[in-house]
């Protein structure tokens, strides 16, 4: 029997890895490498050599990315996201100066090479003009559609400055979107150019409005987690008052670890150190509450893999029932490696000791332990939604991991909860950072902490 | 014989509370905000847009502030409708990514008081400006007035203070525990059903909740939710530290409902003019007072026990609270008063004294601050209500100690 145990641990451990690299492979933001190349051409053309290896950080426009996956739904709105909407692209900056925006597939969005000591004579507006749409051909696919809409010049520095606004039309972009280009020229050198896009109010505005939408409702969620921490610290008080054993080393620890990653993460409930004390005192607390099933944290990271698959295929579902949720995962403030593991694990070192230890230990005495999982399920499912068309989707989504989270509780405690919902986040937003070894590396920590737990040799029992 | 007594008391006490002569501290509203808002559909110009459905209002200085918005959301329509003659200040808020963010020649007449001079539209993106003469209106929003804000009521201290003592009363109920009180557990667990049911009237006691750009719906649903799960952590509450069985103190009641109208008067909750603008302003006004009642029997059990260590502090800290309470608590008067009287009785008392002070001040704050007649029938029925509950549990308990106390039989 123990032998039979063993071998289907092994199994699952094999089964989760293989599932979490397919989850990762191929999954992430490209162009980063080639986004140096082609920034380094586009100045060439203007007759400038950058120097040094550049520094490409990612950036975009959340908003305009969703608005266009939402108004041209499928793979062409990603596209036009990624390349002649310019809502994500890689910030290409030179050591020696120049800098550019590249989209992720590719199109240069944005220019500005340094001022040149000679920048060749000053021409009339008249003669520039010939020079400066010529500039234009180069940085727009399709120049005919574009046309002058005004023209400035002035002196600074011993020399004339051209400044051109162009409008373009929708062109690729959705019908009643518009497309600018703003071009700079110093004497007879072109110096920078910048491409803007101007939404359909409409099309903006159904995701604006979602994320205002889902930024409410995210209030009573919040509240739920206060009047939860209040219900916390009296237990704590009274568990002072009675002299019950409580866990304060191990919660001391798993609170500095609290702390210390949602200091990284980019987003926090509220402040990363009350975080902290809040997750110290849930989990020292956890020994008194002995209603609460046993912590099996091995079973954890192959139940987040789980869940990260059954998240990613409810998006995928919803769009191909018709309805919309975004594909461009959002864009972090920052792309370093730690940045995937902090803002992956930061809610789940919060959010499940609080929605899967503190409120079942304290509810179940009236509502039971299921019916207590099952009330922190909505709560946990208004924290984090994505805009979806229809709204009710979103919640719809959320709604099944947490409940998947609760039955993980279920059989293996807060301890496998918090794994389970570390590696389920890791692996789902390793999507919205570049592709590369680090960032999967870190993806699969998770699954890989699982994995050798499973097969750790235990006592036979 | 006692039930006579302190109902004569307790009308004696109210009529020196009403009969006193108190100069108001906050200006009275003589009309519902629902007549309000008719008078502004009434005489504002329709401003080229749908208003869409009262959401919301909030009682500012001498007018009622109204709130608008189409079902749609992508705009809300604010308006302060003074109570007497006077110009009503309007307001519109949109989305800002709205491409119908364009004002009407209307409502540019209106802003320009230019009527007829407004000369060719512009349209721009995401708003539409229009010439007048040599000058330019953009078309962006918000456009009208600034509207006139209620001042700041907070009294972060005293508050402070409050839930500090909300949880000291949690721990020492459960410390040192009384005999629980079936009856205050099904009160609180009724009156919360009772909210949950006027709960679709609700939201419009939070303006602040509706946004542009975000649908009515989604706002009422976010208010619900937090009202839910407030509500369902009371009854919680109420389970885990629940309070402790008592008779009801009929000779002390009165005096708690004349503290507490008295003290509706000269420091009157202005929030609670809002509720009475509701049409199920009764039940809400029960459910309220029976939550906040209980609530400070709770408070009052928490710093009965901490001043529980010598006669002369508890004597020394409950005059401090008291005195404190009436000379900075503002709006909050009647909760520490309420939260005082509780600790100040023994400890079955506590609630009922809590709730007694609590019932009062509800009374007098909108005795003051409520002065259309609807209003002032509910909170006459409001009282003679919580008299009437005071009477029925006190003849029941009589009734049951009268039982208890017959010789048995052989």
């Amino acid at each position: 029997m123990f032998r039979v145990r063993y071998a289907l641990q092994v199994l699952l451990a094999a089964a989760s890895l293989v599932a979490a690299m397919a989850l990762v492979k191929s999954r992430g933001v490209p162009g980063g490498v080639q986004a140096g190349a082609l920034a380094r051409a586009a100045f060439a053309r203007l007759g400038y050599e950058p120097l040094g290896e550049p520094t490409a950080t990612f950036e975009g426009d959340q908003e305009l990315a969703w608005a266009l996956e939402h108004a041209r739904p499928g793979p062409a709105g990603v596209k036009l996201a990624r390349g002649q909407g310019g809502a994500v692209r890689w910030r290409v900056m030179f050591p020696g100066g120049g800098e550019a925006q590249v989209t992720v597939d590719g199109v240069i969005w944005s220019l500005r090479r340094p001022v040149p000591s000679d920048p060749g004579p000053a021409l009339f507006p008249s003669m520039a003009r010939s020079r400066v749409e010529a500039a234009v051909a180069e940085a727009i696919p399709d120049p005919s559609a574009w046309g002058l809409v005004r023209a400035q010049s002035w002196r600074e520095g011993g020399h004339i400055w051209q400044r051109g606004w162009y409008v373009g039309g929708a062109g690729e972009l959705p019908s009643g979107w518009r497309r600018e280009l703003e071009l700079e020229m110093v004497g007879s050198t072109v110096v920078s150019w910048r491409r803007t896009v101007h939404p359909l109010g409409t099309d903006l505005g159904v995701v604006t409005g979602r994320m205002a939408e889902l930024q409410l409702l995210r209030r009573p969620a919040l509240l739920g987690l206060g009047i939860l921490v209040i219900g916390v610290f009296v237990a704590a008080a009274e568990s002072v008052a009675y002299r019950e054993s409580t866990a304060i080393s191990r919660g001391a620890a798993y609170g500095l670890v609290t702390a210390v990653a949602g200091s990284f993460a980019s987003e926090t409930l509220v402040a990363a150190p009350i975080q902290g004390v809040v997750a110290a005192v849930v989990i020292a607390l956890l020994p008194v509450w002995t209603e609460l099933p046993l912590t099996r944290l091995r079973f954890g990271p192959a139940a987040g893999v789980a869940l990260a698959a059954v998240t990613l295929a409810g998006r995928a579902y919803t769009l191909g029932a018709g309805g919309w949720t975004p594909v461009t995962p959002p864009v972090p403030g920052d792309i370093g490696p730690i940045r995937l593991l902090a803002d992956s694990w930061a809610p789940a070192l919060v959010e499940e000791p609080l929605l899967r230890g503190a409120l079942p230990a304290l509810a179940a005495p009236i509502v039971g332990w299921w019916g207590a999982a099952l009330l922190a399920a909505p709560v946990g499912a208004l924290l984090h939604p994505l805009p979806t068309v229809p709204l009710a989707a979103s919640f719809a989504l959320e709604l099944v991991l947490q409940v998947g989270l609760a039955v993980v509780a279920r059989f293996a405690g807060v301890g496998g909860a918090v794994l389970a919902r570390g590696t389920c986040e890791t692996l789902v937003r390793r999507a919205s950072f570049p592709v590369g070894s680090d960032w999967d590396q870190m993806a699969l920590i998770g699954v890989i902490f699982g994995a050798v737990l499973l097969l750790w040799p235990r006592r036979r029992e | 014989m006692r039930l006579l007594v302190g109902g004569g008391a307790t009308v004696a006490l109210a009529a020196v509370a009403l009969l006193m002569s108190v100069e108001p501290r906050f200006p009275p509203a003589w009309r519902s905000p629902i007549h309000a808002a008719e008078q502004a559909e009434r005489d504002l110009p329709a401003l080229g847009l749908l208003w869409g459905k009262v959401r919301g209002w909030t009682r500012v200085g001498t007018g009622w502030t109204v709130l608008w918005q189409p079902s749609h959301g992508m705009w809300l329509v604010s308006a302060w409708v003074p109570d007497g003659p006077g110009e009503i200040k309007w307001r519109i808020d949109a989305a800002p990514w709205l491409p119908g963010v364009r004002l009407s020649r209307a409502a540019a007449e209106v802003l320009t008081a230019a009527s007829g001079g407004v000369e060719q539209a512009r349209e721009r993106l995401g708003r539409r400006d229009w010439q007048v003469g040599e000058s330019r209106l953009l078309g962006a929003l918000p456009a009208g007035g600034e509207l006139p804000s209620a001042r700041s009521l907070r009294r972060p201290v005293i508050l402070a203070v409050l839930v500090g003592l909300l949880l000291a009363g949690a721990v020492s109920r459960h410390l040192v525990p009384g005999v629980p009180s079936r009856g205050w557990r099904y009160s609180v667990f009724s009156v919360v059903l009772l909210l949950v049911a006027t709960l679709p009237e609700l939201p419009a006691l939070a303006p602040m909740g509706f946004q542009p750009g975000v649908r009515p719906w989604v706002a009422e649903l976010a208010f619900g939710t937090a009202a839910v799960l407030l509500l369902g952590a009371l009854v919680y509450a109420s389970q885990r530290f629940p309070a402790t069985s008592g008779s009801p103190p009929v000779a002390w009641l009165p005096l708690a409902l004349a503290v507490g109208t008295l003290a509706g008067r000269f420091e009157p909750a202005i929030w609670l003019v809002n509720v009475a603008g509701l049409t199920l302003r009764l039940p809400v006004l029960v459910g309220l007072a029976v939550l906040a009642g209980w609530l400070a029997g709770l408070a009052g059990n928490g710093l009965r026990e901490l001043l529980r260590f010598s006669a002369l502090a508890r004597v020394v800290g409950l005059s401090l609270l008291g005195v404190a309470g009436v000379g900075f608590g503002g709006t909050w008067t009647g909760v520490t008063l309420a939260v005082v009287s509780a600790a100040a009785v023994e400890r079955g008392w506590g609630t009922w004294m809590g709730m007694g002070v609590v019932w009062g001040w509800f009374f007098g704050s909108l005795w003051v601050v409520a002065r259309w007649e609807a209003a002032l029938w509910s909170v006459l029925v409001f009282v003679l209500l919580g008299c009437a509950v005071v009477a029925v549990a006190h003849l029941a308990r009589a009734d049951r100690s009268a039982t208890s106390e017959s010789p048995a039989l052989p």
